[in-house]
C-alpha cells in the first residue's frame, strides 16, 4: 500500500477514475457501438442481399441468353425448312406450268396446222376455179366460139384433174 | 539558476505536473474539492468523446458521411482486431469494454499534447504569464489521465474485473481452478498424476502472474506516458536551464520539444495499442482453454 501510495495513489482518487471509465464505457456501448455495429451489419447483410441479388440476375440473364438462342437456332431452322419447302414447291409449280405451257404449245401448233391446211385447200379450191376460167377463156378465144357449160364443167374436171397438185 | 552544460540540464529533469502524486485543484471546496487536476482532464475527454460520438451517430446513414464513416471505420478495425485474437464467440461480449479502452487511453494520451495541459495552473509567478517551472508547488490545471496512476490503475481494475466476469463466464469457477492447476495437453492415466504436482505448481505461478496482470499494465502505461509528459517538460525547459533568456529561451522551449511532440503522438497510440492487445490476449488465453477443454472433453467422451 505504501508503495500504490508512493505512486500518488489514493483510494478515493481511484474510484473517481474507475466511475469515469465507466461513464466513458456507458456513453460508447450507448452511443458508438451499438448504432454502429448495427449499421455496419445492416450494411452487410445489403451487401449481401445484393450480392445474392446480382448473382440471381446472372443467373437469369444467362437462361434468358440461352432461352433466345434457343429460339434464334429454332427460328433458324424453321426457316431452312420453309426456304427448302418452297424451293420444292416453286420446282412443282414451275414444272407443272412447263407441262402446261407444252400443251398449249401443242395445241396452239395443232391449229395452225389446221388453218394452214383449211386455207392451203380453199386457196388450192380457188387456184383450180381460176385456172379452168383461164383455159376456158383461152379455149373460146384460140376456138372462137363460145363454150356452153357442158363443155366448161367438162373443161374444169379435166383442168383439175390435171392441176392435181 | 543558470545551467551551463548538458550535463548539468539533464540533471535537472523538470518533473510532469510537479510529481507522480495528482494534485487537488488549489481553491475548490464543498463538492468539488476532490477533484484533481487529472479527473478534470478526464471529464473533459470523457466530454470530447461523448460529443464527438454523438455527432457522428446521431443521423447515421446507410451512405456515411465524414464523421460516421470515421467512426465506422474505427469501430470495424476494432472489432476486426479483437475478433481476430478472442474468436468469434467471445469478441461481441469483450469488445465493448477493449474499444472503451483503447479509444479513452488513447484521447488521454493525446490529451497531454494539447497546449497548456501541464503547464497553465496554479504556482509561483516569475514573469508576464510565466510560472517557476521549478516550484514544487506549482499545480497545473489539466494533467493527462492516463500520466495518474489512479487512472491507469482504474483502467486496469476494470479490464481484470470484466476478464473475470467472461472467464467465469465461460469456464465456470470449477472450470476456472481446473483451467489453472490441472495437466493440460491431453495427458491421462499415470502421466496425469504424476505431472498433477507440478501443474499445481505452475498454477500457483499463474495465479499470480495473474494477479500482477493489473500491476503490469497500469504501470507500464502510467510510466509511458508520465515519462512523455516529463520529456515534453524537460525540453521544453531546457534553453533556460541552459542559461537562454527572452527570445531565444522562448524560441528554444517551442522548437526543441517539437521532434518529441511526434514521438509522443507515437508513444500515445502504441501504449494504447499495447494496452488493449494485452488484454485481448489475456481474454483469449482463458477462452481458448475453454474451448480446448471441450474439445478434449468431447474426444474423452468417445
Amino acid at each position: 500500500m505504501e508503495i500504490l501510495e508512493t505512486f500518488g495513489f489514493s483510494l478515493e482518487k481511484f474510484a473517481a477514475q474507475v466511475i469515469i471509465v465507466g461513464i466513458v464505457f456507458f456513453i460508447l456501448y450507448k452511443s458508438a457501438y451499438g448504432p454502429v455495429l448495427a449499421m455496419l451489419e445492416q450494411r452487410r447483410r445489403r451487401i449481401a442481399d445484393g450480392e445474392a441479388n446480382l448473382e440471381k440476375i446472372r443467373e437469369q440473364m444467362e437462361q434468358a441468353e440461352s432461352n433466345v438462342q434457343e429460339k434464334i437456332d429454332k427460328a433458324n431452322a424453321e426457316a431452312d425448312r420453309m426456304i427448302a419447302e418452297a424451293k420444292d414447291s416453286a420446282e412443282s409449280v414451275r414444272e407443272q406450268k412447263t407441262q402446261a405451257a407444252i400443251v398449249e404449245a401443242g395445241k396452239i401448233i395443232a391449229k395452225a396446222n389446221e388453218a394452214a391446211k383449211l386455207e392451203h385447200e380453199q386457196l388450192m379450191a380457188e387456184l383450180k376455179g381460176e385456172f379452168g376460167r383461164l383455159v376456158i377463156d383461152t379455149t373460146e378465144k384460140v376456138t372462137g366460139k363460145v363454150l356452153d357449160n357442158k363443155d366448161q364443167e367438162r373443161i374444169n374436171q379435166e383442168t383439175a384433174g390435171q392441176v392435181a397438185l | 539558476m543558470q545551467i551551463h552544460s548538458i550535463d548539468q540540464a539533464f540533471s535537472h529533469v523538470v518533473l510532469a505536473a510537479g510529481g507522480l502524486d495528482a494534485p487537488h485543484i488549489p481553491g475548490l471546496g464543498g463538492m468539488t474539492a476532490y477533484l484533481t487536476n487529472s479527473i478534470v482532464m478526464a471529464v473533459l475527454v470523457t466530454v470530447a468523446i461523448l460529443l464527438f460520438t454523438r455527432i457522428a451517430t446521431r443521423k447515421m446513414t446507410m451512405v456515411p458521411d465524414g464523421k460516421q464513416n470515421f467512426v465506422e471505420f474505427v469501430i470495424e478495425m476494432l472489432y476486426g482486431q479483437v475478433e481476430g485474437i478472442v474468436g468469434e464467440k467471445v469478441a461481441p461480449k469483450v469488445f465493448p469494454l477493449l474499444a472503451t479502452l483503447f479509444v479513452f487511453i488513447l484521447c488521454a494520451n493525446w490529451s497531454g499534447l494539447i497546449p497548456g495541459v501541464g503547464t497553465v495552473g496554479f504556482g509561483e509567478k516569475i514573469g508576464f504569464l510565466t510560472l517557476d517551472p521549478e516550484d514544487h508547488n506549482f499545480v497545473p490545471l489539466f494533467r493527462p489521465p492516463t500520466a495518474d496512476f489512479n487512472m491507469t490503475l482504474a483502467l486496469a481494475a476494470v479490464f481484470m474485473g470484466m476478464w473475470t466476469w467472461i472467464t467465469i463466464k465461460e469456464l465456470g469457477v470449477f472450470g476456472f481452478i481446473k483451467h489453472v492447476f490441472a495437466p493440460k495437453g491431453g495427458l491421462s492415466g499415470g502421466l496425469w498424476w504424476g505431472l498433477l504436482p507440478i501443474f499445481i505448481f505452475v498454477g500457483f505461478i499463474e495465479i499470480i502472474s495473474i494477479m500482477f496482470r493489473p500491476v503490469t499494465l497500469s504501470f507500464r502505461l502510467l510510466g509511458n506516458v508520465y515519462a512523455g509528459e516529463t520529456l515534453l517538460h524537460s525540453m521544453s525547459n531546457i534553453g533556460e536551464q541552459m542559461g537562454l533568456t527572452g527570445v531565444w529561451a522562448f524560441v528554444s522551449s517551442v522548437l526543441v520539444p517539437l521532434p518529441f511532440y511526434f514521438m509522443e503522438i507515437l508513444v500515445g497510440l502504441i501504449q494504447a495499442i499495447v494496452f488493449t492487445l494485452l488484454c485481448a490476449v489475456y481474454v483469449q488465453l482463458s477462452t481458448e482453454h475453454d474451448e480446448e477443454g471441450h474439445d478434449e472433453g468431447g474426444e474423452s467422451a468417445h
